[in-house]
């Protein structure tokens, strides 16, 4: 039994009316009165409003004139206020772990009707952390250090914005990116909604202001393999990939793209979606950042064989950046935070057969017809089907592979909006008729319902209605060479066959394929979608439950470029506020191991969720840290020996807490 | 049974397209099918189609299934929906223009007695510059459904006593200085 100040123990039991929403219910004056009588409690009082100024110097005055030095309050949640209550007794010089929450509102005045029952529920309550109080130890609150530089994982528009917005701020920032170049799948789009904005000429200035930007350390071609370490001090390994190149020689003339023995590109090229072909030896496109070609292993001759004429290297043979030798390299940096902007993969429409895409060659993505449509792209801008003809009448079909049970429940966000855009620049580029065939119109942002108006407005056909199938197979003569588009149109009230030119289906968001692994390794937790989990959907929609670790982006799921930038900014702010206060403060209700009474049995090691408990080999105990902590206290129930304990749910703290909620009165 | 998909050459664009550039027609595209003139229309109640189908079979191009809907002869022109419209439609006006198109291309209901009497009316002023309410009742009856007149009989009889119906033909004087106005705005149109 700790003694404290005077000796003794000496409680105050505050209960809040909170204005009516307990006071209607519970009968405070009766509850107070009754905790007066309760052994230890010294003061007892009821209040209006316990969290407001008075009521909270009403707790210091008592610290102060009474020597009070356990404070119970009865109100709300202690999500809501046990801080404000914590800082009030810490403002009056006490410890402020002596401060103890009742929730007598969620559990009792919101949850019960009868007055009188509800009295005796609060008094119950009140008596159970009135024992419990009694056994609280004073506890410090730890701080860790922040180391200041920031990593950030993924090149694509939100980590862009994410490391410029830190690396502005005067903190070193790397940026990791899988590609060979960044940009992500922003540099792959044409226009951007609802300002038609080309999206090459927003998005290319901040990829070469992160490459000039002296505080950025740009690593493309490259992933990260590790990550120790927690808030503050995170320990991370990245791999650089050889690109068979060497980067800090290359000057990107491309000479040696033209002296590759491949004449002619043979090798689909992944920028634009395999809809033109590239050689061995390339660069992803031309505002590629950083301009430094890159030779793929699988295509290039001399890397497959050993047997190649190499024109490529005398091609190069006065800068010599060309190295078949390059390995791969690890890089171990320490970051203070980790910003997470992996981005996403859109949904394969091979997986509903019955839009024939992968069957039907003039049935395209949403991503394909960006290329398409683009002026660098496969077909310099001109919209032709794959057999060469200028499309009379289009199709977009909206929702596949989102809104669906049988593949993704969620609304992709952007492919409405996606879609109009599109019908815009089609119908721009070959006057064609455009049907649109959609569940419903979401075009929620700013200027958005203004641009479905100027779609309207040019005449684009809008069916609403699910597209059951695509189909081949003509009814009717007018139907014969293209493709049938079977549809209920909701609008005028009949089944219709509408037949296309060329389909084009908007596809989904969905998780990167990797995200589990990348969700595994960075300690964070997903959705049941599969997209990293943000720790309030509302309130801190960019940090995770992982102190440190913040998301930005698709990888968090989908949303359209503004809100990308405003999340990845955000992101940045959060990581800036961290570096900037210098250190992280902890909670103390960690878990501690009484190691006289360990006796290694590990059984605690595996089941904690945050990776805290690491086995000592020397002393043969577990060891846990109370960085890594987050006082959940699973391997304080599982372990037998009961030598793990938890600050703040101390046996004897829960033991008294359970017989004063039982005790009759 | 009746068959009822609808295959895409039944559907004529280029009359669709061209319907916008017609008065009170500009703003058939911005309609977000939102159903409002079908819920303010007192009549919409009666219609085959209601006023929003109209308007997606007109963008669609589905000229025949509008002309020979009954919906736009029940118009009653009380503007009720284009007051409402949030995308300040001239539903109105829209049937108006589908009303002339299904006259001129025959394709009204011939016996639906509300087209009778736009004609009757249109001609009875055309030819006398005067509207004579029984003659106009008596002849839309005649070509629509005589029975009706006997039903009416009894009311017209005690409208015809109290002096509140004339039988009178009524006509102006220099006729044709007002034909000139319909003749001239037909060469307009």
């Amino acid at each position: 039994m700790s003694e404290k100040k005077n000796g003794q123990v000496r409680i105050g039991v505050y209960i809040c009316h909170c204005g009516a929403n307990i006071a209607d219910t519970v009968d405070v004056k009766a509850v107070a009165e009754y905790a007066a009588t309760l052994p230890g409690v010294v003061i007892a009082r009821d209040y209006k409003y316990m969290c407001s100024d008075p009521g909270q110097e009403l707790i210091q005055q008592d610290i102060e004139e009474h020597q009070i030095n356990r404070v119970v309050v009865a109100a709300c949640s202690p999500s809501l206020h046990e801080h404000t209550f914590r800082g009030a007794a810490e403002r009056a010089g006490l410890n402020p772990f002596f401060v103890q929450m009742v929730n007598i509102r969620e559990h009792d005045s919101w949850v019960h009707t009868e007055r009188e029952a509800a009295t005796v529920k609060a008094k119950d309550l009140v008596r159970a952390a009135v024992q419990r109080v009694y056994f609280h130890k004073p506890l410090e609150k730890r701080r860790v250090p922040i180391h200041p530089e920031v990593l950030v994982v993924g090149g694509g528009i939100a980590g862009i914005h994410a490391a410029l917005t830190v690396a502005n701020s005067g903190k070193k920032v790397y940026l990791v990116e899988r590609e060979a170049t960044i940009g992500g799948h922003m540099a792959q789009y044409d226009k951007t909604f609802p300002t038609l904005d080309c999206a090459a000429c927003i998005l290319t200035p901040k990829m070469s202001a992160v490459k000039a930007h002296p505080n950025i350390v740009l690593w493309t071609y490259s992933e990260v393999v590790s990550v120790d370490g927690s808030v503050g001090d995170y320990k991370v390994v990245v791999k650089r990939k050889p690109r068979y190149i060497r980067e800090d020689l290359c000057v990107g003339c491309l000479q040696c793209i033209d002296a590759c023995v491949f004449k002619e590109p043979k090798f689909d090229d992944e920028f634009n979606l395999g809809l033109s072909k590239r050689k061995p030896i390339y660069i992803p496109f031309p505002q590629a950042t950083p301009k430094v070609v890159v030779i793929d292993p699988e295509a290039c001759i001399q890397l497959r064989t050993g047997k190649c004429k190499r024109s490529c290297l005398e091609a190069c043979v006065e800068r010599g950046a060309i190295d078949f030798e390059q390995k791969e390299t690890y890089e171990e940096i320490h970051v203070g935070s980790i910003i997470i902007a992996t981005g996403f993969k859109t949904f394969d429409p091979r997986r509903l057969p019955q839009y024939g895409y992968g069957r039907y060659p003039n049935v395209y993505t949403t991503l394909e017809v960006e290329r398409l449509v683009n002026a660098s792209g496969p077909t310099s801008g001109q919209v032709i089907t794959r057999d060469g003809r200028v499309p009379k009448s289009v199709g977009i079909i909206l929702c596949v592979g989102s809104r669906d049970e049988n593949t993704n429940r969620w609304c992709s966000r952007v492919c409405c909006m996606t879609s109009l855009k599109l019908a815009h620049l089609i119908k721009e580029h070959t006057g064609a008729e455009v049907y649109i065939f959609y569940i419903d119109m979401r075009a929620a942002g700013k200027g958005y319902e203004e641009f479905y108006q100027r779609v309207l407005n040019e005449g684009v056909h809008f069916v609403r209605g699910r597209v059951a199938e695509i189909t081949d197979w003509a009814l009717d003569p007018s139907e014969e060479g293209k493709l049938v588009a079977r549809v209920e149109d909701t609008n005028t009230g009949f089944v219709r066959r509408i037949p296309l030119d060329m389909v084009v289906l908007a596809v989904g968001l969905e998780p990167q394929f990797d995200a589990h692994e990348v969700q595994r390794m960075f300690g964070i937790s997903c959705s049941l979608d599969g997209f990293f989990l943000e720790k309030h959907p509302k309130l801190a929609p960019a940090p995770t439950y992982t102190d440190g670790i913040f998301i930005a982006g698709l990888c968090h799921g989908p949303k359209d470029i503004p809100d990308t930038v405003m999340q990845a900014g955000y992101a940045a702010a959060e990581a800036i506020a961290l570096a900037d206060t210098g250190y992280f403060e902890l909670e103390p209700n960690t878990a501690y191991v009484v190691e006289e009474e360990c006796s290694g049995c590990k059984s605690c090691v595996p089941l904690c969720p945050y990776q805290a408990i690491t086995f000592k080999e020397d002393k043969q105990k577990a060891f846990i840290n109370e960085v890594l902590c987050k006082g959940c206290g699973t391997c304080v129930a599982a372990c037998p020996s009961g030598s793990i304990r938890q600050n703040l749910f101390e046996d004897e703290e829960i033991f008294s807490e359970i017989e004063g909620v039982l005790a009759y009165a | 049974m009746e068959r009822q998909i609808r295959y895409q050459r039944e559907a004529d664009l280029e009359w669709a397209h061209q319907f916008t550039k017609h008065p009170g027609c500009e703003r058939l595209l911005s309609c977000i099918q939102c159903g409002t003139c079908s819920g303010t229309c007192p009549l919409s109640i009666y219609m085959d189609l209601t006023p929003r189908q109209v308007i997606a079979l007109v963008r669609e191009g589905f000229r025949e299934d509008v002309l020979r809907s009954q919906t736009i002869w029940l118009c009653a022109s009380c503007y009720a929906c284009s007051v409402e419209c949030p995308q300040k439609v001239s539903i109105t006006d829209i049937m108006y223009r589908l009303k002339r198109e299904a006259i001129r291309s025959n394709l009204y209901p011939k016996r639906f007695p509300i087209p009778v009497l736009a004609r009757e009316f249109c001609d009875m002023v055309r030819q006398r510059g005067r509207n004579s309410e029984f003659w106009v009742v008596f002849r839309m009856a005649m070509r629509s459904n005589p029975k009706i007149l006997l039903s009416m009989a009894r009311t017209g009889w005690e409208l015809w006593r109290k002096g509140r119906l004339s039988l009178r033909r009524e006509r102006i004087q220099r006729i044709n200085e007002l034909q000139y106005i319909p003749a001239t705005s037909k060469e307009v149109d």
